[in-house]
């Protein structure tokens, strides 16, 4: 989730708010303070005053700014929430937005609104455009659904109109560049164009943001106009528009712009949006929009939820103090999120903000009481059996990890076209080493070969861990099998050796068996074997073929046995 | 004198015999019957101990044939292939060049050189214009004393001393050197020492001789036993402050030594092992955990997808159905979903499990016991990067506990208690956090003895979203340990790759505190 850099006294002042004068934040507060926020500092730099939080919360995008951060914990301090007028839906807009028909097939939505009054700092535009960047990249993913432009107000002329337009049909100076273009070169030859291009691209009329005078403001979600849509320090009259496929998204991001630049002293006026088509927001609407519904909640689900019987007047308090709309307390709570929420799925969210408003401090663990039985799985019982007989052997026991290269469980070992060559492989592979699961434990015992020919001999290693054997029967593709793999290394190492092992173990765990011939290309012909008991195969020993040795590059004799501890269960 | 070793007895003993005469190590040899490497052995301990002394050392250099000069007894030196080269082109009135040598006679540029300068300053050739060698029928003292030579020491080595001047030169410009090892010849010193004893060696001597403790031994047999022989023997003593020898033993690896002490733990407070398997579906690893489809944390970039198949035939009902809904619209009245269509396809996609959690939610599904605590030791596999804190795939501890008394108190009660069962901690402090399937949800840090307050694991109730679906109509904690960082700290190692470790040495030497 985001992490982002925000500036200690920017933070102070928006905790204190529009002209008011900023205290500093005591050192061990902050922490305590981001707790609200589900933030951690992940770093401080003294010199410059910049924090570096990081927000875990992937609901919560208003929190992902400096602004965010500072408003939650400026309610908790006075304990109510901020009232921001402009959601009031009489209070009279700038202008219009109109959205052209067909819209609906590739941009559906628009929001937008004017904050006039905030003079731009260099702080405060470095806040602003990161904000913009982390909502449009991470809540909008990568502005496919959502996407937010920032212009000056002053040259805009209403209405505006969000319209569709044919590639070659209309040109302007995007941002970053110095000449004219039209939308088809804008896709080509931008950068922004080139990496976000695709979102729109493959439509044969694009979406333009245009004036009443037909200035272009921007092409969504690709680039703004150099002329319009390039906000500098200093300025004081801004307009601001959020764009995208899901209109309660379009809407909360333009609310959580909203309210930001209100902390910041801005006055909002809202924009009317009218739509061709019929939307939940009906064909016309103000931006910004509080579309959030209250909630009825029963008080006896979140005591019962919280194991604590805070009482009505506590719940109520505490949700005040989170920026919530108590509008009344009984044995039903009827609660409403402030309008830059929009993350209130359940019962249960309203239950942990009423424990983080309070501090999970303020609940004393308890014990569980009831009583359970533990204990192993039968198949880690006798695997814990099988690793203490080989251990008892001096076997050293290995871990290794499954995921692994073709190369290693295969090429290496001879199989390539045989049918021991099937394993359950990745799509998307990152490396090739790691590209596969094994579906023995072998190669991953002859790696550890590969570089111990330094540690003096004999070895004697095994690992008992989990294989991927692809299986169509079964629903995943796949069998997890967890297995025995041991290996003999050293100059005199035989196939009689490893056989002496396998007897006892197999002795030990009273599993009768018989080795059958096996020819494996990774073994020596002749001396290879198939344990089968009852009847059925569960694994297979033998020396080591030493092509396969030549190429671990292993210089001693080695043998080697698999055995499927899943089957010696089955054959209890 | 209790401390000689068999060896040294029989050596003192010898030297005793002899004191007029003192012998070389080959006389030594002779009269005592050892094998050279235990003489020399015995000699060095006596010579440490002052018993014996060196009465006289003699230095003789031998001369032999490397492996260059058993190549060139059969194939002939550079110089004579040179000459006879330029022999034969004189016959033949062919136009010789140093490069033809080199092609011809499949020599170095190095060796011929040298051999034409020899023979130039011989005379035995002429080097004409154009570079080209003529032979002058002069014969060539060097090439004639290398054959000689190579004749001679074929038979083997021979003192240096003993060769006339000339051959003695030839020999010593052509054997090897440092920075040259591409000579016939090479010449060893070899130093002939003899040696006498010392007075205090003298006065063991005696003593020795005089109780005849020729037997003194080194090893109790089980002969020596049966015959009661070990009455009349001495038995060397030992010195036990020599560091043992090192040998292997068959154990555990530490950092499943590690995991089983956690797994102990849980067993002993009750909770049961669940198992899964590596490939999952979406649907269980993540679609279960009401984690929505467009979740950041389900892209291509964060799970391994499996290529073959791609996905399951099909989806447990009434789970799929269920499961798709509560995406769609919530769990009831007073939930909303996420409100997009589930793709039930994507629900079937196989993946490495990414997360040990898909296994509590089989577990869930499956009829899990009310009141009922479950864990697993659960490989995980994340796109990531491979580096010193990234591994391909590692351990993932998790669990839940169902029960009609789980609530948050109960959720913070419990995770109390691993905190001082599990990482021995006495300070516990709980934040905030976020889990897509569980509100609230807690992170717990603990203070860890040596690393200070660390993260040890998250927890939270199982949302509604996810219960409901299931089957399951108790709260459910659901809980995870991050115990990577503590089992590098009680196995000393500062990369999380190396708990993978395919280093036996490393291996073998490594070893745990916990």
């Amino acid at each position: 989730m985001p992490t982002i850099a925000v500036q200690r006294e920017d933070l102070e002042a928006l905790i204190a708010g529009p002209g008011e004068t900023a205290d500093r934040i005591p050192p061990d507060q902050l922490e305590d303070w981001l707790m609200l926020v589900k933030g951690e500092l992940k770093g401080h730099n003294p010199e410059t005053g910049e924090l570096r939080i990081e927000l875990q919360d992937s609901n919560r995008p208003d929190l992902w700014c400096c602004e965010g951060i500072a408003r939650q914990i400026r309610i908790k301090q006075r304990g109510a929430a901020i009232p921001y007028s402009f959601f009031d839906k009489q209070k009279p807009v700038i202008g219009k937005l109109l959205v052209a028909p067909g819209m609906e097939k590739i941009r559906p939505y628009v929001a937008a609104c004017a904050a006039v009054g905030y003079r731009v700092t260099a702080t405060g535009l470095t806040q602003l455009i990161q904000t913009q960047e982390k909502l449009a990249d991470i809540f909008g993913r990568k502005r496919r659904t959502v996407s937010i432009g920032l212009y000056r107000l002053a040259p805009i002329r209403f209405p505006v109109s969000y319209d569709l337009v044919k590639p070659d049909d209309v040109k302007f100076t995007p941002l970053g560049m110095e000449t004219l273009l039209t939308l088809r070169e804008i896709l080509m030859v931008h950068p922004k164009g080139v990496e976000y291009g695709a979102i729109v691209g493959s439509h044969d009329r694009l979406p333009v943001l245009r004036d009443a005078k037909g200035q272009v403001l921007s092409f969504p979600p690709i680039i703004n106009s150099r002329e319009v849509g390039e906000v500098q320090v200093g300025d004081h009259e801004l307009f601001v528009e959020v764009t995208g496929t899901d209109l309660p998204m379009v809407a909360l991001a333009l609310n959580i712009f909203a309210a930001n630049l209100a902390d910041r002293g801005a006055v909002i006026t809202p924009v009317e949006i009218q739509s061709p088509v019929k939307t939940t927001f009906g064909r016309r609407w103000n931006t910004p929009i509080d579309f959030g519904k209250p909630r009825s909640i029963p008080l006896k689900a979140i005591e019962s939820a919280l194991g604590e019987a805070l009482g009505g007047q506590e719940v109520a308090a505490a949700l005040k103090s989170y920026g919530y709309e108590v509008k009344s307390v009984g044995k039903k709570l009827t609660v409403q999120l402030p309008p830059y929420r929009n993350d209130l799925l359940q019962t249960v969210d309203v239950v942990e903000d009423v424990a983080i408003s309070q501090g999970y401090a303020r609940f004393a663990p308890v014990m569980p009481s009831q009583f359970t039985v533990g204990g192993l799985s039968r198949l880690e019982q006798m695997a814990d059996r099988v690793r203490h007989l080989m251990v008892g052997m001096e076997f050293q026991e290995i871990i290794s990890n499954i995921m692994g290269s073709h190369q290693d469980f295969c090429t290496r070992m001879r199989l390539d076209g045989t049918e021991w060559a099937n394993v359950v492989e990745v799509d998307n592979v990152m490396s090739l080493s790691y590209s596969c699961l094994r579906q023995w434990i072998t190669p991953s015992l002859l790696q550890v070969e590969t570089n111990s020919s330094r540690a003096f001999y004999p070895h004697r290693l095994f690992e008992v861990g989990e294989v991927a054997v692809p299986d169509k029967v079964v629903d995943v593709g796949s069998r997890t099998v967890t297995m025995l793999g041991a290996v003999i290394a050293h100059a005199e190492a035989n196939f009689s050796e490893i056989h002496s092992c396998l007897d006892l173990l197999l002795y030990y765990l009273d599993r009768p068996f018989a080795l059958e011939p096996l020819v494996h290309p990774s073994f020596l012909d002749g001396r290879a074997g198939r344990i089968v008991c009852n009847g059925r195969t569960m694994g297979l020993l033998g020396e080591v073929h030493p092509a396969v040795l030549d190429h671990w590059q292993i210089g001693v004799p080695t043998v080697a046995l698999e055995l499927e501890i899943d089957r010696l269960l089955d054959e209890a | 004198m209790d401390n000689l070793h068999p060896l040294e007895s029989t050596v003192l003993l010898a030297l005793s015999r002899q004191p007029d005469s003192p012998p070389t190590l080959d006389q030594l040899a002779e009269s005592t019957g050892l094998e050279p490497s235990q003489l020399s052995m015995a000699v060095e301990w006596l010579l440490a101990k002052s018993l014996i002394a060196i009465y006289a050392e003699t230095v003789a250099h031998l001369a032999s044939l490397t492996p260059i000069g058993e190549l060139y007894f059969e194939k002939y030196s550079p110089i004579e292939r040179v000459l006879s080269a330029a022999r034969e082109a004189g016959q033949t009135g062919k136009r010789l060049t140093i490069q033809d040598i080199q092609c011809n006679q499949g020599l170095e540029p190095s060796d011929v050189s040298k051999a034409v300068g020899s023979l130039k300053k011989e005379g035995s050739i002429l080097i004409v214009q154009g570079g080209c060698i003529e032979s002058t029928g002069r014969p060539s003292p060097t090439a004639e004393a290398m054959r000689a030579l190579l004749q001679e020491l074929r038979s083997g080595q021979r003192e240096l001393q003993t060769f006339a001047e000339p051959l003695r030169d030839v020999l010593q410009q052509h054997a090897v050197k440092r920075g040259n090892a591409r000579e016939p010849f090479r010449i060893d010193e070899r130093v002939t020492r003899s040696f006498l004893l010392t007075t205090s060696g003298q006065a063991v001597a005696q003593q020795l001789s005089r109780e005849g403790v020729t037997e003194e031994v080194s090893q109790l047999t089980p002969d020596l036993l049966k015959e009661g022989a070990w009455r009349n023997k001495r038995f060397r003593k030992y010195t036990i402050s020599l560091r043992a020898p090192r040998i292997a033993a068959g154990k555990r690896h530490p950092y499943r030594e590690f995991l089983d002490l956690v797994k102990l733990k849980l067993v002993s407070m009750g909770f049961q092992e669940m198992r899964g398997t590596l490939v999952e579906t979406e649907f269980w690893n993540m679609d279960a955990l009401f984690m929505p489809q467009f979740h950041p944390a389900r892209d291509i970039h964060d799970v391994y997808f499996v290529k073959n198949p791609t996905h399951a035939p099909s989806i447990a009902e009434p789970y799929l159905t269920r499961v798709a809904q509560v995406h769609e619209q919530g769990t009831g009245a007073e939930s909303s979903g996420w409100g997009y269509t589930f793709n039930a396809e994507r629900a079937k996609r196989l993946v490495l499990r990414s997360q040990g959690t898909a296994v509590s939610a089989r577990t869930l599904a499956g009829g899990a016991a009310v009141p009922g605590k479950y864990f697993s030791i659960a490989r995980c596999f994340r796109y990531d990067q491979v580096d010193a804190t990234h591994a391909t795939d590692f351990f993932q501890v998790e669990g839940i506990v169902l029960g009609a008394d789980i609530n948050f108190r109960t959720l913070l009660g419990l995770l109390n208690l691993f905190a001082t069962e599990v990482a021995q901690a006495k300070e516990v402090k709980f934040l905030p956090a976020y889990f897509p399937f569980t509100e609230p949800s807690v992170e717990m840090h603990v203070r860890h003895p040596k690393l200070g307050w660390m993260e040890l694991g998250g927890a939270g109730l199982f949302r509604p979203e996810v219960t409901c679906p299931l089957g399951v109509a108790v709260p459910v904690i659901a809980w995870g340990l991050g115990l990577d960082r503590m089992a590098m700290v009680a196995l000393g190692i500062h990369d999380i790759r190396d708990l993978f470790s395919a280093d036996l040495d490393f291996i073998r030497t490594m070893r745990g505190s916990f």
